[in-house]
């Protein structure tokens, strides 16, 4: 065998090689849209294998599916439903589903009844759990907001108890949870890195995006169009904002999120609010709750319970953006917004 | 120089020859394409980029409501629908990958596929 030989067979193993790492163990994206909880889910995984993403694809939309079935409060089938049927009777519930319930009202207590699990009639009396929109009498309102009261729900041997008269509403929390259910699914799948967008109020993000780095979520300006700032993120966000869902009447603006206290939407005098963190629940709670406290009540509240370790990012209804410290590495202005003034929060 | 050399240099050359074939016929960056979708089966795609003039269609699905869709070059809207939310018209005219018009009665989702945008997503 000559020199010459062995050059060639080392020289076109050097060409072919970068050739082939280019698909050799790269991970590829599978993409998925599942019509669920009243909204368009993007979920894309990454894996070498396009098999295991599809199983993982598969068993991801199952599981909306069904945590769609058991809560949602609309479908006249849904634990959530029959509870809220069951005129204060014991009402049991499903394993996983009492597991939301119990770590849901513990947000409300952790909140201060910021976050009220029991302010669905109210929501319904204002018109958005159907689209026929009305602006409710102040009499009709105070006999609403007497009656929001999560504590007031029970578990029981039997099975969980609500007040006669008393409607729950796993809708503040139900995205949350289920971005926490995929988050284990997906790591029992085998799958490291994925963008799971529950419909743009609620995100979790795992390991890189695929140029590294963390994922860019561009965080949506409440007064425009576009997005206002890009945050990275690894791990769990949620948004809510006045302008998801509104109806105008007589000049005024009236949103979906609604104050526990008033019964009324509630106006704090933020436009939005984000949330990031380690548990989607805790995020998604936090984002309605954050939003009826106020920019200056919400700071407070964020530190004073550091054990959350959450960070978030506060927008008044003027526009001024305030952030918590531990996001000052990972957010950033985007184009065209860059004179906005950013508080860092004490 | 032996024929086991030659041939082993041809090969050489082939592959060469492949691999620059390859990086320079390769397809262009694709432009942006709208991709239309009835409960999930898509039934439209049209490459806005490639668009020279407006076009209108209806997309109908089986429970009777409709959703009228104008691509232009570059976006995309429902012009109207009679669906009982009008969620899909409000939202307007789309032009990236970010949020897609989403009419949920009509089970119909209209989502751009392009080049990369400046993020991942869009909370909100």
């Amino acid at each position: 065998m000559g020199f010459r030989r062995v050059a060639a067979a080392l020289l076109s193993a050097a060409l072919l090689l970068p050739a082939l790492s280019g698909c050799r163990g790269q991970a590829e994206p599978a993409q998925r849209t599942v019509l669920a909880m009243d909204t368009a889910m993007e979920l894309t995984v990454y894996s070498a294998s396009a098999r295991q993403n599809q199983a993982a694809l598969d068993a991801a939309a199952e599981k909306l599916a069904a945590l769609d079935a058991a809560l949602a409060v609309t479908d006249g089938d849904s634990e959530i439903a029959a509870l809220n049927r069951a005129g204060g009777a014991p009402t049991p519930l499903s394993g996983d589903t009492s597991a939301l319930l119990e770590r849901a009202l513990d947000l409300c207590g952790t909140t201060g009844g910021a976050l009220d699990l029991t302010a669905y009639p109210a929501v319904r009396a204002w018109g958005f759990t159907t689209g026929e929109y009305r602006v409710p009498e102040q009499a009709e309102l105070d006999a609403l907001a007497e009656r929001i009261d999560y504590a007031a729900v029970a578990e029981t041997p039997e099975g969980w108890t609500l007040p006669a008269g008393m409607e729950l509403d796993l809708g503040a929390v139900a995205k949350g949870w289920a971005a926490d259910e995929l988050e284990e699914l997906l790591g029992g799948a085998g799958i490291g890195q994925a963008l799971i967008n529950l419909g743009q109020s609620t995100i979790l993000a795992l390991g890189e995006r695929p140029g590294g780095g963390p994922w860019r979520i561009g965080v949506q300006d409440p007064a425009g169009e576009g997005y206002l700032a890009v945050v990275g993120l690894s791990g769990h966000m949620s948004t809510s904002g006045g302008y998801q869902r509104f109806f105008e009447r007589d000049g005024q603006t009236y949103w979906h999120i609604i104050d526990p206290d008033t019964a009324a939407p509630a106006r704090s005098g933020l436009g939005s609010v984000t949330v990031l963190g380690e548990s989607g629940l805790v995020c998604d709670g936090l984002s309605t709750a954050l939003f009826v406290m106020g920019l200056e009540r919400g700071a407070r509240f964020l530190r004073d319970h550091p054990e959350l370790g959450v960070e978030a990012v506060f927008i008044t209804e003027d526009g001024a953006i305030s952030i918590t410290p531990g996001l000052e590495g990972s957010f950033a202005l985007a184009q065209g917004y860059e004179d906005r003034e950013v508080t860092v929060l004490p | 120089m032996t024929r086991p050399v030659k041939w082993g240099l041809a090969l050489l050359l082939l592959l060469a020859a492949a691999s620059a074939a390859f990086l320079l016929l390769r397809p262009g960056t694709p432009g942006t394409v709208a991709v239309v979708t009835l409960d999930g089966e898509v039934v439209r795609e049209i490459d806005l980029s490639a668009l020279k003039e407006p076009v209108t269609f209806t997309v109908e699905g089986p429970e009777g409501l409709h959703n009228v869709i104008t691509a232009e070059p570059g976006r995309i809207r429902v012009d109207s629908a009679n669906c009982p939310d009008q969620i899909c018209v409000h939202q307007g005219w789309i032009s990236d990958d970010l949020v897609p018009i989403v009419c949920l009665p009509n089970r119909m989702i209209i989502e751009l596929r392009g080049e990369g945008a400046q993020v991942d997503a869009i909370t909100g």
